[in-house]
């Protein structure tokens, strides 16, 4: 292979640093990637870092701050190819569940108190998309191993990833397991995208959406069914919200002026 | 390297309809801005005059670790042992594949699809109406019919394109006007060069151009984008070419070529097997196939 | 064809008996979950089942597989490595199933994947018990007289065996004093009683005459918007469907290398991405037109096409839509619909 190593970035935003701890946890194959990849910047994983120029820019988290908003630019401005990786740096993450309900600054006051914030001026948690243009999405709360290793393999081969766009419930039938949602009981896998092998059906517990939604969901259609099944309409609000971010916030807007919600 | 298949007919002539056999690329140049021009031919070259196909046809082409995708094939097999192919940089594999060298190898497996009806077209007047990428399946015919040019009647080649330079094979086509076996007529929507010494318009312009046409005896050739069927079809019908005598090649997203991965398939037919050459008379019966809201009263 | 009898108590030492064939696989229910799993014996199957969630349809072509082996050279196909497989307790409807995959991929072109599969997979089906969601007499398929390697039609005391195919006769030959062919009259008696009784055993009524022209006079009814603001997209329809065949093919790599492996999976034409063309043009963007190809596949083109429709009254859609779009559903509201402009 006489193809150059591409040069790598990794950066953690606002999130709990659990997608990049996930690219440490490949551990058989993290000599691999160390060695088909040229590490220029990981702050989790080593000290000698560079910011240059970089193919692959692997960012994670959302953003709250205007600081990290001027850091991400930058990121943007100096990368090739530029991944969102996780639920908070892809929907903005479950510090985004509110979004756009216009009481942000209530809930700052409440945790935050009168405490005058220095170091950056805080704002409310947006996906990384809302500031910069993000290449490729790399799901997931945490992020999947091996999901993450192909798209990466594929990088270092010069191709493009790819990653599952349909709904989990696909791959819910693929390891057999009978539709939660079917039995009347809640369940987000119609509006969350594949790839983390619909673990937690598999364990006969609902999916909690942490890939986040898809490109072509119908909360519309969820919502009223589980009205109808006898769930509390704000309950279910709140369960699609909780890793839907701010793209199933503008969803949910849209079920609340069709007045779906009366 | 396995056998390849030798005619179409011959559906079950390999062990594996599915594997790619490898062919290098020769040249490759730029058409326009992000149209490229190929040319392949196998890498084990022994079998580079046994690849047969018809005008109209397309390959499955891999590019090792992105994936497959289809292509009509713009070269006619009446000059064998080399296909050429004009490729829009659109998606992850033309990207990637505009990205590659000259002697750079790629998998090639086919061909595929019904192809035109050329037995039933000769000694026929051909009537082509190409519109942007519409040219890359219609070069095949044109240059066919040129390569035999006694066994079929009048031939009339219409081309559109957006502006001068997104012209396909534009030189090529030029140069086709001086000849007088055939007539070819050419049109860009914008003259953004101020030198387009053509028509300015949008290719249905073109037929005011035309002089007679005895319908009855015509086959009218359709490819372009979607929009353009529903314009050109009426006019195609109003010089009295019968339904089935129009031919239109499609284009839909494919996994496999023959008949197995359900992405073609427009309502009951699939484009790999059943097509890409459809005849008006049969798009007429697939209302899906044009788009939705299209009726007989704006395409017939 | 053949038919043999057989003491219902003698299954158990013929299927211990058959598999030094091959692996011998059943219905199992597991927490809720049914499915075709590898067993040691008959007691650990569960013969009562209905329906498993996914078809056998998983064993002649898997949720996702590897098509080829490559490098920079070229494709190596992957083929050899599936195991031979005995499948018992298939029933008619699953059996109707495979023979709609057969025609698929078998003819034409011919799948090499498929086929190896199919070769190696022995159908020991077995008669059933419809419940309230079959509709197996609507389509035709409550009953089979091809496609398997042996049939069992439990008669309660006996079973007959109808022998479908030379493999099957192998089996059967495995161990010969089990079989009798000493069938008499009580043996008919009970067969077309059985028959009868299964008759009545119906709760779904669909009809589904004149479909091709119901869809045809539909296409552009409303009823399938309404539909389309319903469905999820979620796709369970085509996983579970015994005759839906679609899929996808994706090439990995292995990381620093360009060796990788080119893989198929389940596809479903419900998925927005399915239509979808490089440059961005999705041929069907509604929902509406997805499920309207969908239900034309099964219930329009086959029929126009073989006779008969595409679906085989297993009633998994019946027992897997979460929203409750599925063939008698979508065939009643054709039916009693209003069409659009």
């Amino acid at each position: 292979m006489t193809r150059q190593s591409p040069k790598v970035g990794v950066y953690g935003f606002t999130g709990c640093a659990g997608d990049q701890l996930m690219i440490l946890n490949c551990e058989d194959q993290l000599v691999d990637l160390f060695g088909a990849t040229e590490i220029r910047s990981f702050l989790m994983a080593k000290s000698d870092n560079h910011e240059g120029e970089l193919d692959v820019a692997f960012v994670e988290g959302s953003i709250s701050t205007d600081h990290q908003e001027k850091k991400l630019k930058d990121i943007r401005a100096r990368s090739k190819v530029l991944i969102a990786i996780g639920g908070c740096a892809c929907v903005g993450g479950p510090q985004a569940m509110m979004v756009g309900d216009g009481k942000w600054e209530e809930r700052f006051k409440k945790v935050y108190g009168n405490a005058k914030i220095t170091v950056a001026k805080p704002n409310e948690a947006k996906p990384i998309d809302a500031i910069v243009k993000v290449d490729i999405y790399i799901p997931g709360c945490p992020i999947d191993k091996s999901e993450f290793l192909n798209a990466v393999s594929k990088l270092v081969a010069g191709k493009h990833p790819y990653l599952y766009q349909f709904p989990v419930c696909n791959e819910c039938r693929w390891k057999e397991n009978p539709c939660i949602l079917y039995a009347g009981k809640f369940c987000g896998g119609p509006l969350t995208k594949a790839g983390c092998g619909a673990i937690c059906p598999t364990l006969g517990l609902p999916c909690v959406g942490c890939w986040g939604p898809t490109d072509d969901l119908n909360v519309t259609s969820e919502y009223q069914l589980l009205k109808e099944k006898g769930y509390d309409p704000d309950e279910v609000m709140k369960k699609l919200r909780k890793f839907g971010g701010a793209k199933l916030a503008e969803l949910v807007k849209d079920i609340e002026k069709k007045g779906a919600k009366a | 390297m396995k056998k390849m298949c030798v005619v179409l007919e011959d559906r079950e002539i390999r062990d594996n309809p599915f594997t790619p056999d490898m062919f290098r690329i020769v040249r490759r140049y730029p058409l326009t801005n992000d149209v490229n021009f190929y040319q392949a031919r196998p890498v084990d070259v022994e079998e580079a005059l046994k690849f047969d196909y018809k005008p109209g046809q397309f390959v499955m082409m891999s590019l090792i670790g992105e994936g497959e995708a289809p292509f009509s094939l713009s070269s006619t097999p009446s000059r064998p042992g080399m296909l050429e192919f004009c490729i829009r940089n659109v998606g992850t594999l033309t990207s990637t594949l505009h990205g590659m060298k000259e002697n750079e190898t790629v998998g090639i497996r086919g061909p595929y699809g019904n192809g035109f009806p050329i037995d039933k077209m000769l000694g026929m007047d051909i009537l082509i109406v190409a519109g942007g990428l519409g040219a890359a399946p219609l070069r095949s015919l044109l240059l066919y019919i040129l390569d035999n040019r006694d066994q079929f009647g009048k031939l009339t080649y219409l081309h559109g394109a957006r502006l001068p330079g997104e012209m396909l094979f534009r030189e090529e086509f030029i140069q086709l006007k001086d000849r007088e076996d055939l007539n070819c007529l050419l049109a860009v929507d914008k003259d953004d060069t101020g030198k387009w010494p053509y028509k300015v318009g949008v290719v249905t312009e073109l037929f005011k151009d035309l002089g007679p046409v005895d319908g009855k005896n015509t086959f009218g050739v359709i490819c372009g984008p979607p929009a353009m069927y529903r314009f050109v079809t009426p006019h195609l019908v109003k010089l009295g070419i019968p339904k089935h005598q129009i031919l239109m090649t499609l284009e839909r997203r494919m996994k496999c070529g023959v008949g197995k991965c359900g992405h073609c398939a427009i309502e009951y037919l699939y484009t790999c097997i059943d097509g890409p050459v459809f005849s008006y008379w049969d798009v007429l019966h697939m209302k899906e196939i044009i788009g939705r809201g299209v009726s007989d009263k704006t395409i017939a | 064809m053949m038919i043999l009898k057989m003491k219902k108590e003698d299954l158990s030492t013929f299927l211990d008996a058959v598999k030094e064939w091959g692996e011998l696989w059943g219905p199992t229910k597991k927490d809720g979950k049914v499915s075709f799993s590898k067993v040691d014996s008959l007691s650990q199957m569960d013969l009562k089942a209905t329906r498993t969630i996914i078809p056998p349809k998983k064993f002649l072509y898997p949720p996702r597989f590897t098509m080829f082996d490559f490098d920079e050279n070229g494709y190596v196909e992957r083929t050899g490595d599936v195991p031979k497989r005995i499948l018992f307790g298939i029933h008619p409807c699953d059996i109707h199933g495979v023979v709609i995959m057969d025609k698929l991929f078998l003819e034409t072109y011919n799948d090499p994947y498929y086929r190896e599969r199919r070769e190696k997979t022995l159908l020991l089906g077995h008669s059933c018990i419809p419940d309230e969601k079959c509709m197996c007499i609507a389509t035709d398929t409550d009953f089979i007289a091809e496609g398997f390697d042996l049939f069992f039609t439990d008669l309660k005391m006996s079973y007959l065996v109808w022998v479908g195919s030379t493999k099957g006769h192998d089996l059967i030959r495995m161990k010969p004093e089990l079989f009798s062919r000493a069938l008499d009259k009580s043996d008919i008696l009970n067969y077309t009683a059985y028959r009868k009784w299964k008759n009545t055993q119906y709760k779904t009524m669909v009809d589904f005459t004149g479909m091709p022209d119901i869809f045809e006079l539909g296409y552009s009814s409303q009823v399938w918007d309404k539909l389309g603001d319903k469905c999820l997209s979620c796709g369970q329809c085509s996983m579970v469907c015994p005759t839906c065949n679609c899929y996808n093919v994706v090439d990995d790599v292995e990381l620093g290398s360009i060796e990788g492996t080119r893989d198929r999976f389940w596809d479903s034409c419900m998925f927005r991405e399915y239509s979808l063309v490089a440059g961005g043009h999705n041929f069907r963007e509604k929902r509406a037109d997805r499920l309207r190809l969908w239900y034309t596949h099964k219930l329009q083109a086959y029929i126009g096409e073989f006779g008969k429709p595409a679906c085989v009254g297993c009633g998994r859609c019946v027992a897997t839509c979460p929203v409750d779009i599925n063939v008698v559903t979508v065939a009643d509201a054709l039916k009693e619909q209003e069409v659009g402009k």
